[in-house]
């Protein structure tokens, strides 16, 4: 077992693989309250996780925020509409 | 999500559904059909498509249900169809073996501590574009329906028909090729990573 610390955090974590997974669950709201739970004890007691979920969270939030949307060509909607009342 | 058709809609109660709960999504589809495709005219043909499809399918499509999701999962896979034969991108070739790769556990990203979320903050929309585009269609597009568009594993396993279980590791492969790219970057444009190249 490592059980060299930082502060309160231990340096490794035992199962990256499986945390990491967990961790990325959580982010993704898919843990509901228990998550939360799970999530604080994590990131008070294990590095690797603290600096995983960090930087998951930066990743999730620069892929939201400022991922280029692409812009609708203006005629798309219209031409759909006169597709469609071809075919009605 | 089921193609039993159990609905006969009356015409005025199908446009009510097309113009209500399709039609408000065209933004969301034509950005995910704009990532699949990586081409204005093939984005705007496979939207097109999706909506035809939508209108044909309709009685399959239960009021009040999810129609993002719906939609999502007919756009899929008409890209899948049609799009996909055609495209110049490699196709499930490349993905297969990439999974499979990644699949083995001891391959997990190693980077923690070589790809900061301050570097990670400081990229550029561009940079982080090019990173989500080059990566394989599958893993690309789970990240897509999940950060960009905000589905649950529940709607991406419907969207993509695969298990709940297959979302989650196929999502946290995706993410893991991901940060290779965006440590890629950090490295090339000189942000703060802790490896020494």
């Amino acid at each position: 077992m490592n059980e060299e610390t930082s502060g309160s955090r231990k340096l490794r974590c035992d199962d990256t693989s499986k945390c990491f997974e967990l961790l990325e669950s959580i982010l993704d709201g898919e843990m509901g309250d228990p998550g939360k739970e799970v999530l604080k004890e994590k990131l008070a007691k294990c590095q690797p996780c603290f600096e995983h979920f960090h930087l998951e969270q930066a990743i999730r939030e620069v892929l939201k925020n400022k991922c280029t949307k692409q812009e609708v060509p203006k005629e798309l909607a219209q031409s759909i509409r006169e597709k469609l009342h071809d075919v009605k | 999500m089921s193609e039993v058709q159990r609905r006969k809609y009356s015409q005025v109660e199908k446009n009510s559904i097309f113009d209500g709960e399709f039609m408000p999504h065209i933004d969301s589809m034509y950005n995910f059909a704009y990532r699949l495709t990586f081409d204005e005219d093939d984005a705007k043909d496979l939207v097109q498509d999706t909506y035809l499809k939508a209108y044909r399918f309709i009685n399959s499509f239960e009021q009040g249900t999810n129609a993002k999701a719906w939609l999502f999962r007919i756009l899929k896979n008409s890209f899948i169809n049609e799009y996909r034969k055609k495209s110049k991108q490699p196709a499930k070739v490349d993905y297969q073996e990439v999974e499979t790769y990644y699949n083995s556990d001891d391959v997990d990203f190693q980077g923690t501590t070589d790809l900061r979320a301050e570097s990670v903050k400081d990229m550029l929309g561009d940079e982080i574009s090019n990173a989500l585009n080059s990566l394989a269609v599958d893993f690309r597009t789970v990240i897509i329906l999940c950060d960009l568009e905000g589905f649950t594993y529940e709607e991406m396993a419907k969207i993509l028909d695969i298990p709940i279980g297959t979302v989650r590791s196929r999502l946290h492969r995706a993410r893991n090729l991901l940060k290779e790219k965006l440590k890629g970057y950090a490295q090339h444009m000189g942000y703060d990573t802790e490896e020494e190249e």
